[in-house]
């Protein structure tokens, strides 16, 4: 079960001007005290085409972490625009929110950004070359897309772990090894097709 | 009876290991195996029992689903009181859920609405001691504990009333555990495994009682689950899979003696499962028919692995009804309603199916009170078969009962202490911690977090702490997700208005005991998603100017792109390698550096792969990479299983030791239980004597007379207690030696090993049974009917025998005895009861039961009494003859204030300020020690003091008037003597 779950991020300031800082709060709770800090990172994604544009804004360490409910708020510059291509300057990308622990990715949160000049006179004859400084950023904070992963809390199985006399018979008997794994199961399984 | 296949009770299509019906009938779990995890759901009963229900939209069929175990649920198990569930699957771990009542729908952050859970249910507890998949888990009746059974070949109990307490672990299987039932009546619990055995346990020691092998000596071990029933009248254990004559058979095990005489027959594969109907039944009486009293049957179902159910009534020969092929694949678990009448059966190939029968089917249902008169004709009165109602009012006749029922009154007054103080408190929750509203602490967040560099010159920032939550407690259930969209923050807030966040529940056998006053501030705390809502919609209104941006983003040039995004918002960054590293914790952030040198590298390697090519190509990329991972869990996970085989062994052999020491284990516990009242204080223990004599009293003539290990009856030896009263002798035996003994003309007391206190009227007659002292006794007393016994822990209690009360208890006598090695040099219990204890740094306490403090009465070093000098109101003819407890305790010297006149001359202010002080001191001593006697003296001693120093008329009034406040229980002269100041 994963110790840390996200209660709830909340976007600041938003929508704001382009160079303006990302400001995330975000508050999780832990079930029970972890032995290492939290990584958070804020990765902005300059083009949908590819991922060689992502910028990592900025990652910060979290912790201590005792067991409870807990808030912070995480800042990060705003991206490069020297890094983003000029087509993908204006209109829709994303920026990710992902949590990791003892180097697993167990949780990242997705949310769409529009950005676009809030002056109706640019927005009808944009500049061939995208002005920053006149591009407002729009985080679309009501819908976040919050994907979770499985990890090892416990910190990457050890190689002498808890012993597991029966897990492949467990398993197999449940369908979800390979079947016939364990020898003594075949008969009584082929016995199913009849 | 009707049959029905509720099609939208489904895992999408996973399978479904278990199934269980709540106890008030409402709802039902299922638990089986999620989309990468475990998978336990909450069902809504009605639109299963009714048509109309299950066609109205707004009634949800889903309440709740909880995804938090790694892997397949096994078993779901509600506790018979309906409070809790529990979840135990392939993740080794047991989870215990209680529904969060105070809270109203909400979603997961960042889930679609619909997928709201209608109910919230909190894991509580998690329960860690199996090394491998749990496979079944039970609650005892009465839900004293909780039982689980593992392929680790073990069956845990742990206490159900403090998770999470493991009572006992159960070893002796040599295969994997897959069933586990309770004996009705709470005197053993069966488990069945795949080693060819069903093992019946008691619940008095945790041994085994016995093992039933010869049913399955025929028995593969090819059964998912081995779900085994006792009957409700107890009579009959029913196990699963079992063989006769090379046919799968159910065995009926005899509870008298085990015989396995009779079996369930006609399953054409191993049987996975048998439930009894919770019920007991008797023949419907037909209208004509004369009532000709029939014997009372019981009903059961039975599952097999051949998709087909079969439902049995002991009384018939026949099954009353056989569905076949029911399912596609193996029945996995049964569920009966409370009321007998329904059934729910779920299957591997992820569907459930109910069977609904009618009363004339089954026949009529034995009400409680039937069934519990047949328990009791059965096997006398147990706890497990008392009713609610019942308990309260029955005689106790085992400790088992007196434990329960001391239980039930301690959760009462936990609960009126909670709930007073939740009173209390509930007008000013309003978002507040440590009195600084929410609003406050995120507009200051940002400033206010501690953000800090690591050594390696990363950003840390330790995040602010807005609720604690101590895991295991039950307080966890005050959490809860977060509603996301601005509608529901709404219904939150008006929730919150109207109050709603008091814990509702009234029967919580919580921990919120006096131990945890942490628990309020967690309490009020958790108002935080008042904060938040409000937050949330503020968010959204500062976001509204810009509603416009939806509407872009759904723009059909728009939409390409944010389905390359899709696989952004799914899929772990490279950044960050899935698969768990092979690293240590311990070197983490070590680890984590190199790992992003790692990640720089191979970045550049990637991105030559995708510059050039289109989206796709990177999907290709990624997939193959994830493959290979899974390749490589899977060859991990493999080599895991290879090393877990021979590790079998050794295990075995640990079984065979440990059952061994269970003798030297308990003697163990004793040695602990005793010394664990004692941390620092440690009082003299008499020891033993042979033979020893007590004066008890000279006027009448009274002794006692102990004699220890006089006599040896059947290897027992036994010791006598002989009291002599003026010629008039009586006398009785003990079983064990006798270590120290008191008396008064009223009461007679020893003290005997193994912490008994045994207490005898003065006539010989036993007044009470033996009294378990909490440490070995160190002294005893008696005065009048007060007995009192201080024990080597240096707790002290004194408890008045007639009246059958406690005056003081097992108070501690740390707060007099702190800080030095002094000793108690003298005891004294005043005729009211009152203990004194006089130390050896010759100050003297006496403990007033009213206050429950311990007030110095004494003090031999105190200045005040060697320079007071009374000597001149002293009545000439009583001058000394004051006696009673003030005077033994302080000594007759306690008038050396002359001499200390004389050696100090001191100012004649002085010496009358402390003269006074000292009376007044005195006065209240002998108030305190409720002895008139003395009262009565140093009132007038203090009262004459004041007349003959001619202290002014204002004083004299104040004092006096100080003194007609006259303790109740002391005499009436009293009144004349402040007359006469």
């Amino acid at each position: 079960m994963a110790k840390v779950s996200v209660l709830n991020v909340a976007v600041l300031e938003n929508p704001s001007p382009f160079h303006s800082p990302f400001r995330f709060e975000i508050s999780f709770e832990c079930s029970e005290a972890l032995a290492d800090d939290l990584q958070w990172k804020i990765i902005y994604v300059g083009s949908a085409e590819s991922e060689e544009f992502d910028q990592v804004l900025d990652s910060v360490l979290v912790g201590p972490v005792p067991a409870g409910r807990h808030m912070f708020v995480f800042q990060a510059d705003a991206p490069n625009p020297a890094l983003i291509p000029e087509s993908d300057a204006v209109g829709v990308t994303v920026v990710l929110l992902t949590c990791t622990y003892l180097g697993q990715e167990f949780l990242r949160v997705g949310y769409y950004v529009n950005n676009e000049y809030p002056d109706p006179e640019l927005r009808e004859n944009p500049p061939p070359k995208p002005d920053f400084s006149q591009l407002q950023r729009n985080i679309l904070a009501s819908s976040p897309r919050v994907t979770r992963f499985h990890i090892s809390w416990d910190g990457p199985p050890e190689p002498q772990g808890s012993p597991e006399p029966a897990l492949g018979c467990a398993a197999a008997a449940k369908g979800l090894g390979l079947p016939g794994y364990v020898p003594g199961l075949l008969a009584e399984n082929s016995m199913d097709c009849l | 009876m009707k049959l029905l296949k509720p099609t939208w009770v489904n895992h999408n299509g996973k399978p479904i290991f278990s199934v269980d019906i709540h106890p008030d009938g409402t709802k039902f779990a299922t638990g089986g195996q999620g989309q990468d995890s475990g998978k336990v759901v909450i069902w809504n009963m009605s639109p299963v029992l009714q048509e109309d229900d299950e066609k109205d939209e707004n009634i949800p069929k889903m309440l709740c689903q909880m995804d938090n175990h790694l892997a397949c649920v096994n078993c779901v198990r509600w506790s018979n009181s309906g409070m809790y569930l529990a979840s135990g699957g392939d993740d080794k771990l047991i989870m215990v859920w209680k529904r969060a009542t105070y809270i109203g729908p909400s979603t997961v952050f960042g889930s679609s609405g619909k997928l709201a859970n209608v109910e919230q249910w909190r894991c509580v507890s998690i329960l860690r001691s199996h090394s491998g998949d749990v496979m079944d888990v039970a609650w005892s009746p009465h839900d004293a504990w909780l039982a689980s059974c593992s392929v680790d070949n073990t069956v845990v109990i742990w206490n159900a009333v403090k998770f999470p307490e493991i009572l006992a672990t159960l070893r002796g299987h040599s295969g994997l555990v897959k069933g586990l039932t309770w004996d009705p009546v709470g005197k053993y619990i069966a488990s069945q495994a795949d080693d060819r055995s069903l093992k019946v346990w008691r619940t008095l020691d945790w041994q085994l009682e016995t093992s039933i092998t010869k049913p399955f000596d025929e028995c593969g071990g090819t059964t998912h689950v081995l779900r085994l029933s006792w009957s409700p009248d107890g009579h009959y254990l029913v196990s699963a899979h079992a063989m006769n004559n090379s046919g799968p058979t159910a065995q009926i095990i005899e509870r008298e003696g085990w015989k396995t005489n009779m079996d369930f027959v006609g399953h054409r594969k191993a049987v996975t499962v048998v439930k009894f109907n919770p019920k007991i039944f008797k023949k419907k009486q037909k209208n004509g028919s004369s009532a000709k009293p029939s014997c009372p049957y019981c009903c059961c179902a039975v599952g097999s692995k051949d998709r087909s159910l079969s439902v049995w009534l002991t009384c018939l020969k026949r099954p009353l009804v056989v569905i076949h092929e029911l399912f596609d694949k193996s029945i996995m678990d049964i569920s009966w309603t409370l009321n007998g009448l329904g059934i729910l059966v779920c299957s591997m190939d992820g569907s459930v199916a109910f069977l609904d029968f009618s009363q004339d089917e089954l026949g009529d249902p034995l009400s409680d009170e039937e069934k519990s008169r047949i328990h009791q004709s059965t096997y006398g009165k147990s706890l497990a078969i008392m009713t609610e109602a019942q308990l309260s009012t029955a005689v106790i006749e085992n400790p088992e009962m007196l434990k329960y029922q001391r239980r039930q009154q301690q959760q009462q007054m936990d609960q009126k202490s909670v709930s007073s103080r939740e009173t209390g408190s509930a007008t000013s929750m309003a978002g507040v911690v440590n009195g600084e509203s929410l609003e406050d602490i995120r507009k200051n967040l940002l400033k206010k977090q501690v953000e800090t560099r690591t050594a390696d010159g990363r950003r840390r920032i330790t995040p602010l702490c807005i609720a604690q939550l101590d895991t295991g407690d039950f307080s966890t259930a005050f959490f809860n997700s977060i509603p996301l969209s601005g509608s529901l923050a709404g219904t939150m807030l008006s929730s919150h208005s109207s109050s709603q966040l008091l814990p509702v529940d009234s029967n919580t056998p919580n921990s919120f005991g006096p131990s945890k006053p942490s628990t309020e501030p967690v309490a009020t705390a958790s108002t935080r998603p008042v904060g938040d809502s409000v937050s949330k919609d503020s968010v959204n209104a500062t976001s509204t100017p810009a509603a416009s941006s939806p509407a872009v983003l759904t723009t059909p040039s728009k939409i390409e792109p944010m389905k390359a995004f899709d696989s952004r918002f799914t899929e772990r960054s490279k950044a960050t390698p899935g698969a768990p590293a092979l690293t240590s914790a311990t070197a983490a952030s070590v680890e984590r550096l190199k790992e992003q040198n790692l990640v720089k590298e191979l970045r550049p390697r990637d991105l030559l792969d995708s510059s050039s090519d289109s989206d796709e190509k990177i999907h290709v990329t990624k997939s193959s990479s994830l493959s290979k991972r899974k390749l490589e869990l899977e060859v991990e996970t493999v080599e895991k299983k290879k090393k877990g085989r021979p590790r079998k062994d050794s295990r075995l052999m640990s079984v065979s030791l440990s059952v061994q020491s269970p003798a030297a284990l308990t003697t163990e516990k004793d040695a602990v239980c005793l010394s664990v009242p004692a941390p620092t204080l440690k009082l003299p223990i008499p020891g033993p004597q042979r033979a020893f004599t007590l004066q008890v009293s000279s006027d009448p003539s009274m002794y006692i007379e102990v004699e220890n290990e006089v006599m040896t009856v059947g290897g027992v030896k036994l010791s006598r207690l002989k009291c002599n009263r003026e010629g008039k002798e009586w006398e009785t035996v003990l079983t064990s030696r006798i270590l120290t003994a008191a008396g008064s003309c009223d009461v007679i007391c020893v003290a005997c090993e193994k912490r008994m206190l045994s207490v005898f009227s003065a006539c010989g007659r036993r007044l009470l049974p033996p009294i378990l002292l909490p440490s070995p006794i160190s002294t005893l007393h008696c005065t009048g009917s007060y007995v009192m016994a201080l024990t080597a822990a240096a707790t002290l209690s004194v408890w008045d025998v007639h009246r059958q009360m406690v005056v003081v208890k097992e108070e501690s006598l740390h707060s007099i005895l702190a800080g030095s090695d002094m000793t108690v040099s003298q005891i004294l219990l005043t005729q009211h009861g009152i203990p004194v204890m006089n130390l050896s740094d010759g100050k003297a306490y006496c403990f007033s039961p009213s206050l429950s403090t311990w007030n110095l009465v004494s003090d031999k070093q105190d200045s005040l009494a060697q320079c007071a000098d009374f000597r001149s109101s002293l009545p000439p003819q009583d001058a000394m003859l004051c006696s009673g407890p003030l005077a033994i305790v302080q000594g007759r010297a306690s008038t050396s204030g002359r001499q200390a006149a004389r050696l100090f001359s001191v100012p004649h202010v002085v010496q009358q300020e402390t003269t006074l002080a000292f009376l007044e001191n005195q006065v209240a001593a002998a108030l305190t020690l409720q002895s008139s006697h003395e009262y009565r003296h140093w009132l007038l001693l203090y009262a004459r003091y004041l007349v003959n120093e001619g202290s002014t008329e204002e004083g004299a009034a104040k004092r006096t008037a100080a003194s007609h406040w006259t303790e109740p229980s002391l005499p009436a002269p009293l009144h004349r003597v402040s007359g006469t100041a």
